[in-house]
């Protein structure tokens, strides 16, 4: 299990994703590397964008690997504004470019690229957690 | 990310080397800024060295289409890396901007 709270978060969060991607717990396999760091630069630029007023606050990240190393578990946890990013509706893909809004396109990037993704308001932080199986 | 531009008298070459995320997105729009006007709009975009974007990439790459559709050009991404493809696809950017 690798974890580390950043304090403070404004700016920081290629930093924070670069901590993660270092993890021993991380496959090896681009493919698959890609996706994780894709969904976690999305869900980490949540909480450094919008959880604090002013962008002052911490975020806790974590990555932790299962007894067969099989499946992969990412956690983010701060402390900034009750928020679960997965209530938000998710984009109409269909639409032309013309109709398409700017935005609004993280966290549905990460449904898609983990295999599960769970929020929970714990002890008053946000719990984020991130699941993507890494092995056959 | 390293941006080329290279403008021709009917359309617009570009190559884009690297990556676009949240550290750079907004350097990459100002970088292809000079591409969101004019009366040549149309942009050929060799994608073969662009090896990762982020929503903070699409969102530039969306303006740029709308930018483009509005002076009736014509915007093409080329040679696109399967893994940055599947971006494209999961989010219906596939279907609003041209990938060959």
């Amino acid at each position: 299990m690798t974890k580390k709270r950043f304090n403070p978060i404004k700016e920081r969060s290629s930093e924070i994703v670069s901590f993660l991607m270092a993890s021993p717990d991380m496959p090896k396999d681009p493919d698959l590397r890609f996706k994780i760091e894709l969904s976690i630069e999305e869900a980490v630029e949540n909480v450094v964008r919008y959880a604090y007023e002013g962008g002052i606050g911490w975020l806790e990240a974590g990555t932790k690997l299962d007894d067969e190393s099989l499946i992969l578990t990412i956690e983010l946890r701060d402390a900034g504004t009750p928020f679960n990013p997965l209530e938000k509706a998710d984009p109409d893909v269909t639409l032309t470019a013309n109709e398409r809004p700017i935005g609004g396109l993280g966290i549905y990037l990460c449904k898609n690229m983990m295999d599960s993704i769970s929020y929970r308001y714990e002890d008053g932080n946000n719990v984020l957690v991130m699941k993507k199986q890494i092995k056959n | 990310m390293n941006v080329t531009i290279n403008k021709q008298d009917e359309k617009t070459l570009v190559t884009l080397d690297g990556r676009i995320d949240s550290t750079n997105a907004d350097q990459f729009q100002q970088d292809i800024a000079p591409l969101m006007e004019g009366d040549a709009p149309d942009i050929d975009i060799d994608c073969t060295n662009m090896t990762y974007t982020s929503s903070q990439g699409l969102r530039v790459f969306l303006l740029l289409q709308k930018s483009v559709m509005a002076r009736n050009g014509k915007m093409v991404m080329r040679n696109m890396i399967p893994r940055v493809k599947e971006v494209f696809d999961i989010t219906g950017f596939s279907n609003i901007i041209t990938i060959v």
